[in-house]
């Protein structure tokens, strides 16, 4: 299948051999091209917060879809084995942002996203044969702020204008960590992009399961589809306010919580519940808590059970030593470690 | 072309070299230690792909674990529900391999990335250089045994060149005992050098020693082989059977009646030759069976007095002596001593012809006591029957069966037997231009420690100067640690069979990788490991068991003779060489004479061979005068009055 613009692999690269492969081809690809820019080497202390932009903590009164009210429901005994798994695909997407160079104090940022589909055979991962890894490396520049730059780059779309005017989002101010916040910003955009692809392209030429790592609601075709599988491991938003709270916090290994609804803003909406895969005794509340993405359904119970255990059984084997392997996947493990290895 | 079964992969931690690699294969692939693989490089140097041909030499598994706590807590801490996970752990099978060549060979740099594949028969030929010596013109390939790896099943060859010499000789086997390892492999190997011996070096023969049991007793009969094996003799280009022109040797029991070998069974005898010496033969070796407390630089000096100038020489006109003596036998030696001993002190004289009387006491123990502690080889009556020097034949097996002789009868026959040949081959006289002596229990004879002996230091010259001769040293032993280094070390081959593991922790392996040195301790029978000059890694092969007959499976189809009378013995010895010989005249010469006259007289008849069995023998035996029945009252004698011997001086000469 070939690429989208911008999307290079290791196969075409030999090609396009002007353009980075790396952090420091990209230092001298700017150096080249920016005259005035001066290469950035190292970080200084604080630059590692530049990369922040995550959303706020934030408490949300779930919309309870399935039972009366915001409940516990066992879904499997705590010393049952782990069963099978529906699963046979795994998603997920990383990304490498790095300075490369900076002009008057304006951070020149290259980065590489990736995304990749690894599927299960005869219980061994391996690349899903039928669409190889994306890997883009792209420049997020605030051309705005740049002075003088050729109309080669402003026109190039590999250049991301990370100033650009935006319908409803404030213009990013010249404060370096304003920038690099915007320049995360869309570095995520872009991951979510080559994510979405993906699990598009699977939910239409596949028959089953794709356990993607993160949430469905970007894709109106995987939100759509019952073959695709949001699993969201981090919880800065909570679903689960009030009563509700006390109920996720208790929840066990092997239970899940009610299902509610889940409509963000600009995204499409799904059906959504807590499950806990892991016994949180000795650990904080959120210990082994994931909150699972599906297309909503008329036998939603029904399914949102049969999707738990299968959650459930892919916690086994453990994936550490990553520090999230209370709640991740194994096969998400390995296809992290596959694009680690490739982009 | 094959599909590629692995990649080269290196870093910084773990580099290539030039001399070793690393690559990765797919967890079902068929590579192992001592696999011989290719890599195709990716990128030309010098205008050229380089091709780099390797050997595994180890092997490593493992998964993205980075603790064993972490499966461990994946599972519960029950290993049984390690079998419910969906999905298992990433895993690698990681190869490191040492380059046995690469083309071109210059310049030598660390070996690519670039694709692994499994080497075929032409990639094993080149990898081994075996290509040099194959090609036509040298044609010099001895085959030792089947490389098998995948689909490849490739045979071995040795250079003979580098076998037989000149350039380099020699082999030593060394692995466990019982596990058909060291005398089969030379049991084949022969097989193989006899059929693969280009014409054009000249002839080959060889000399066995049968150190113990009936290992190489029956090289003569045929063996059982299986279907695989005949599939590797076919491959090999060797005709399984057994060796066609075998003889053997083996001194007199002690008693003299039979031959001490366990290939005494009367159906085998007809190839079976007694090894006998006489004075002559012996003292030129006695430094063999005398230690250095025995002989001082005194006792040295009168030996080879006697050797020089009395022995097979008339010596007359002594003052000491009562008269002349010829001494042409222990027997006659002996007589020499007493006489010169009595003739000493009777003249109360303390030394003759500057040799002290208490030497000569000491020297004529020390000899007198050879006949004793060699009995059955050395003959007190002179009489000689030895290998055939000078006649030796093409392709020709002689083995000499020790296996159940006492240790100082063992080093004299092979010091001195070993002796010959080397003078034969520098005289170029021998009969054949190439010969192998192989000898088992090579730690016996040439240990790494305790005092010099003979038959060390013959080994010794064996191995540093024998491949100039056409001599060639093919050894075994079970622990090659404790044999001299300098015969070891000279040996251009070298097999192992399965290997003890304290065997394998001393230095002398620390060469091998860890995993080789597994792969040692636990090969199965039939399997070797061949270091040759032309490898540059040690090379695992597998041969066909011999096609001659085990030394188990013989001693039961052919069971050792019981202890034979001297009437059959006479007979069944004479009848070799007279089939004319009836049981009765035997029995009539057996009631008449001495049971040492008639062994004389059968040792001495074995050894001329005449034309006329019967008279030669009487001719041996003293003359009698036949005894006359005497009968009483006409019944059947109750007694017969045995005659007795004449006396030596018989003054009317009857």
């Amino acid at each position: 299948m070939g690429h989208r613009v911008g999307v290079i692999s290791s196969a075409d690269r030999d090609d396009k051999g002007s353009w980075p492969g790396s952090a420091h081809e990209a230092r001298r690809f700017i150096q080249d091209r920016l005259p005035g820019s001066a290469p950035v080497e190292g970080l200084s202390a604080e630059a590692d917060r530049y990369g922040r932009a995550d959303e706020p903590a934030t408490l949300v009164e779930p919309s309870v879809t399935e039972t009366d009210k915001f409940r516990a429901i066992t879904v499997s005994a705590p010393d049952e084995p782990r069963g099978e798994s529906g699963f046979t695909g795994f998603l997920d997407g990383t990304q490498k942002i790095t300075i490369v160079n900076q002009r008057e104090g304006v951070p020149i940022v290259w980065a590489t996203v990736s995304a990749a589909v690894r599927v299960r055979a005869n219980r061994r991962m391996v690349s899903w044969p039928n669409r190889g890894p994306s890997v883009r490396g792209r420049f997020y520049v605030p051309f705005r702020y740049l002075g003088a730059v050729s109309e080669e780059l402003k026109s190039d779309p590999r250049f991301v204008d990370t100033t650009k005017e935006v319908a409803g989002e404030d213009v990013p101010s010249r404060h370096p960590a304003a920038l690099m916040e915007a320049a995360v910003k869309r570095v995520n955009f872009d991951r979510e992009d080559v994510e979405r692809d993906l699990a598009e392209a699977w939910c239409q030429t596949e028959s089953t399961g794709l356990y993607v790592d993160g949430s469905i609601t970007t894709s109106r075709i995987s939100s759509r589809s019952e073959l695709a599988v949001g699993v969201i491991k981090s919880h800065r938003r909570l679903y689960a306010d009030g009563d509700a709270f006390r109920v996720l916090v208790n929840l066990r290994a092997g239970e899940r919580s009610s299902i509610f609804a889940v409509a963000p803003r600009n995204r499409h909406p799904v059906a959504s519940w807590y499950v806990r895969v892991r016994d949180a005794v000795g650990h904080d509340a959120l210990f082994g808590l994931l909150r699972v993405e599906a297309l909503d359904s008329p036998n939603m119970s029904e399914r949102a059970d049969k999707i738990s255990l299968w959650v459930m059984a892919e916690s086994s084997p453990l994936a550490l030593p990553d520090p999230r392997w209370d709640k991740m996947a194994y096969g998400i493990r390995d296809t992290e470690e596959f694009l680690r290895a490739i982009s | 072309m094959s599909e590629a079964l692995g990649r080269v992969v290196a870093t910084e931690r773990k580099p290539n070299t030039p001399h070793e690699f690393h690559f990765w294969t797919s967890l079902d692939c068929p590579v192992g230690i001592g696999t011989i693989v290719r890599v195709d490089g990716a990128r030309p140097v010098a205008g050229k792909i380089p091709h780099i041909y390797g050997i595994v030499v180890e092997g490593f598994s493992y998964t993205d674990l980075q603790s064993p706590m972490y499966d461990v807590l994946s599972h519960d801490g029950i290993p049984s529900k390690a079998g419910f996970a969906v999905t298992e752990r990433a895993e690698i099978r990681l190869y490191t391999a040492a380059v046995l060549r690469q083309i071109p060979e210059e310049p030598l740099q660390p070996v690519p990335m670039g694709e692994v594949f499994l080497a075929g028969e032409e990639d094993v030929a080149t990898a081994l250089r075996m290509d040099g010596y194959l090609k036509d013109g040298a044609n010099t390939g001895i085959p030792v045994g089947v490389y098998r790896a995948g689909a490849t099943d490739s045979v071995i060859y040795l250079d003979a060149d580098f076998l037989l010499g000149p350039e380099a000789a020699h082999l030593n086997i060394s692995g466990m005992s019982g596990l058909a390892t060291k005398t089969s492999a030379v049991e084949w190997l022969l097989s193989s050098l006899f059929a693969h011996f280009p014409a054009s070096k000249g002839s080959v023969a060889a000399v066995c020693f049968n150190v113990k049991g009936p290992d190489l007793c029956f090289l003569d009969q045929p063996g059982k082989l299986e279907d695989r094996d005949r599939e590797m003799y076919e491959k090999m280009g060797v005709t399984p059977g057994p060796f066609e022109n075998v003889t053997y040797f083996a001194p007199y029991t002690a008693k003299g009646f039979g031959l001490n070998t366990l290939r005494s069974n009367e159906e085998l005898l007809y190839n079976v030759k007694p090894l006998t010496w006489g004075l002559r033969e012996v003292l030129q070796y006695a430094e063999v069976l005398l230690n250095k407390d025995d002989i001082d630089a005194k006792a040295d000096a009168l030996i080879d007095f006697i050797t020089e100038r009395v022995v097979d020489r008339k010596f007359d006109q002594d003052p000491y002596l009562s008269k002349d003596h010829t001494v042409q036998s222990f027997g006659d030696l002996e007589n020499w001593f007493r006489d010169l001993l009595r003739g000493l002190e009777r003249a109360n004289a303390e030394s003759w012809r500057t040799h002290h009387i208490a030497t000569i006491r000491k020297v004529r123990n020390r000899l007198s006591n050879i006949s004793t502690r060699c009995a059955g080889l050395v003959t007190d009556t002179g009489d000689v029957s030895d290998l055939p020097f000078g006649s030796f034949e093409d392709r020709a097996v002689y083995v000499v069966d020790v296996a159940t002789l006492e240790e100082d009868a063992q080093d004299l026959i092979f010091a001195r037997i070993v002796s010959k040949l080397r003078e034969h081959l520098e005289r170029r006289d021998l009969g054949v231009k190439h010969l192998v002596v192989f000898v088992d229990e090579l730690n016996k004879y040439a240990p790494n420690d305790g005092q010099d002996t003979y038959v060390r230091k013959m080994l010794l010259d064996i191995a540093e100067r024998g491949r100039y001769l056409g001599l060639v040293l093919f050894s075994a032993q079970q622990f090659r640690s404790q044999v001299h280094r300098r015969v070891v070390g000279n040996s251009g081959t070298a097999l192992y069979g399965r290997m003890d593991g304290d065997e394998l922790a001393t230095p002398g392996y620390s060469v091998l990788s860890p995993a080789t040195r597994t792969k040692l301790a636990t090969l199965e029978k039939g399997q070797l490991m061949v270091r040759h000059p032309h490898f540059t890694q040690p090379i695992f092969v597998r041969f066909p068991r011999p096609a001659v007959m085990q030394g188990r499976d013989g001693a039961e189809k052919f069971p050792q003779a019981t202890d034979v009378t001297l009437e059959h013995a006479l007979y069944r010895s004479l009848r070799g060489v007279d089939d004319k010989i009836s049981m009765a005249w035997v029995k009539d010469l057996v009631s008449l004479y001495d049971e040492d006259e008639l062994i004389a007289a059968r040792n001495a008849t074995l050894v001329a061979k005449p034309a006329h069995v019967r008279a030669f023998f009487e001719s041996r035996l003293k003359k009698k005068i036949p005894a006359q029945p005497v009968f009483n009252g006409g019944l059947a004698p109750r007694e017969i009055i045995t005659a007795r011997t004449l006396p030596d001086d018989d003054p009317y000469g009857l």
